[in-house]
């Protein structure tokens, strides 16, 4: 090689590498959110995503700003409940989790993140609810009517994964809990054999395990199943967006209930005032209202339910009361009926 | 390089298994890669080029492909310094445990992605081997950009240093032999006869690192917190908003990286000739 050739090249070379690194060490993008004012970070499970970005968040900004005069931006991130506890629990700086299921913080509070007794808040710590409902595509082809019917041969069903979904735990409770309500209905006593035969029944035909609730409906909606087990405002949601789509209202179905707690450990004294502030707001009539028009159940106004055609009646209802609470039912129902005796007996 | 595709003169006439196995490639390529490469291109600008473009400028999506890009290039300017210099050690002295570190670097070739990121969590996480003394401090390095340059070095560990090694191992020594019998001192020579010679290997190594780095997705998405607008790279945009049903926003970026690639690859394929000077 001559050796003019290598100095030209060089030269040139390393001005451009410079240049470069000098380019780009001033060039970390900045969050399109962080333009003055403070930052909220929340996790929540993946469907809060609409009824929060769309209306909750402008309307704590607009009230905050009105009282306070600062400016409040959010940041969050959704996924499965299980996978935004998990997150937590590695060290993400959330300020607030809305999460699926209770268990998860308990989950959160066993690992010392979350300290203050988060049931002091409004409604033992729950902010809204909804029914599992199952999703079918327009016309109902597979003439599916109830649980039980997802156990038909050629039924091919989704449902989000147990592991890192939450819905997909109240999905396996909604499908336990209506066999037995029913069969006590019937006969005056809970039949739970008929009802681990329901989720053994169903769980064979399930053809795919999504992480979360919304994974799986996304799923659903580029055709992969016959029937869909989900969150009552998905189906909702999906009819509103045209989606080609019919709610299947079981007799009798679980409510799921959702709590939103604080995390203690990420949240310093001066911005505690805000980051609780918020937190109440969730049952403020505005947000409650809010979760309403995102097809959610308000928890504060039955008259709010009541006033939305749209939302489905249930005739034999329960909740988590029903297994005595998320204390008993996940080790009872998750761990030793579905883990132990659905999963690994596919 | 040369530019002659040597043709084989075994058959008189037409040779009949020249279009026969162009087409068997094409058409096995087919259904392999280039219809879902298509579908991509067709689903993301179904509605319009102006939905596709409102895609492409909404404020997270390009916020996530700054982050990608900011983001490998501090991976790959690491890597390419890095790959060079293990490169000159390890082809240069033989020494006991040499080929234990040629291997180590080359593993994380084989290693889930997703491995790499939660050992990474393990180490530098807020109960890890190292975070635990960080976290007390106030150092958080995970759920921030910094981890997601530490997965991206990870994930892309070896290939810069796997490009450059051979080139180093054949090169001839006699050049710079003769540098240093001329009076160069060490750093002379590798800076005007060692170096030169690299150029073509450190360029692709450099870009295929980074090729590789902004594709990266397993390690990322445990480790960076998939915070929209601060830290989720763009192809956890992708993930994100194909979960949440929006395929027009995920196809947007999706076709994004896709040219992305194509570019990198094409200049890898057209500037060999001219780098490979010797």
């Amino acid at each position: 090689m001559r050796k003019g050739a290598t100095k030209t090249v060089a030269g040139p070379c390393l001005i451009t590498l410079a240049s470069l690194v000098l380019l780009f060490s001033s060039c970390l993008p900045t969050p399109p959110s962080e333009s003055g004012g403070i930052n909220l970070t929340v996790y929540g499970f993946s469907i809060m995503k609409e009824a929060l970005e769309k209306s909750v968040y402008p309307g704590f900004s607009a009230k905050w700003k009105a009282e306070h005069g600062q400016e409040v931006h959010f940041t969050s991130s959704f996924a499965g409940s299980e996978t935004v506890t998990n997150q937590i629990l590695a060290g993400v700086k959330a300020d607030i989790a809305i999460l699926s299921i209770e268990r998860d913080v308990t989950r959160l509070k066993d690992a010392g993140f979350v300290v203050a007794d988060w049931q002091a808040f409004p409604q033992k710590g729950i902010i809204n609810q909804t029914p599992f409902v199952i999703l079918v595509a327009r016309g109902n082809p597979k003439a599916i009517q109830d649980f039980p019917d997802l156990a038909k041969p050629g039924v091919r069903v989704i449902h989000p994964d147990p592991v890192s979904s939450g819905g997909a735990q109240w999905s396996i409770l909604a499908i336990y809990g209506s066999e037995l309500v029913k069969s006590a209905q019937e006969s005056g006593e809970p039949d739970s054999a008929r009802a681990l035969q329901t989720v053994q029944a169903i769980w064979r035909n399930v053809k795919s395990t999504p992480g979360s609730a919304r994974e799986a409906r996304t799923q659903f909606e580029l055709g992969y199943g016959d029937a869909l087990v989900t969150y009552e405002l998905e189906g909702l949601l999906m009819k509103q967006a045209g989606a080609n789509v019919e709610v299947v209202v079981p007799r009798s179905t679980i409510f799921s209930e959702h709590p939103a707690v604080v995390i203690d450990r990420n949240v310093d004294a001066t911005r505690r005032p805000l980051v609780e502030a918020f937190l109440r707001y969730l049952w403020s009539e505005d947000a409650q209202r809010a979760f309403v028009q995102y097809h959610f159940r308000s928890v504060t106004d039955e008259s709010l339910n009541e006033a939305k055609p749209q939302l489905a009646k249930i005739e034999l209802p329960f909740r988590i009361d029903y297994f005595g609470g998320w204390q008993r039912a996940y080790p009872e129902i998750i761990e030793k009926i579905f883990r132990d005796q659905v999963q690994r007996r596919k | 390089m040369s530019s002659l595709v040597p043709t084989m003169r075994h058959v008189r006439g037409f040779d009949v298994a020249r279009p026969l196995s162009i087409g068997v490639l094409v058409i096995m390529m087919l259904p392999l890669v280039f219809l879902p490469l298509a579908s991509i291109f067709i689903f993301g600008t179904s509605k319009g080029l102006a939905s596709f473009w409102a895609a492409l400028m909404a404020p997270e999506a390009v916020f996530a492909l700054k982050l990608s890009m900011v983001t490998s290039f501090w991976a790959t300017l690491f890597n390419v310094f890095f790959g060079l210099f293990a490169a000159y050690v390890l082809s240069r002295y033989n020494f006991w445990g040499r080929n234990a570190l040629i291997v180590t670097i080359s593993l994380p070739t084989a290693i889930p992605t997703a491995v790499a990121g939660f050992a990474l969590l393990l180490l530098w996480g807020p109960y890890g081997l190292l975070g635990r003394f960080l976290a007390p401090n106030g150092i958080q390095t995970m759920f921030t950009a910094g981890a997601i340059i530490l997965a991206n070095i990870f994930v892309t560990f070896p290939l810069a240093f796997g490009v450059i090694k051979p080139v180093f191992d054949t090169m001839s020594r006699s050049l710079e032999e003769a540098s240093a019998t001329i009076g160069a001192t060490r750093v002379q020579t590798f800076w005007h006869v060692t170096l030169p010679s690299l150029r073509g290997a450190i360029v692709s190594g450099a870009l295929l690192t980074f090729a590789r780095a902004v594709g990266e997705f397993g390690s990322t998405i445990l480790v960076s917190g998939n915070l929209a607008g601060r830290t989720q790279t763009a192809p956890l945009y992708i993930f994100a908003k194909f979960n949440e049903g929006q395929i027009e926003a995920a196809n947007a970026i999706a076709i994004v990286l896709a040219l992305f690639s194509f570019l990198i690859f094409s200049v890898l394929f057209f500037a060999r000739d001219w780098l490979d000077v010797d």
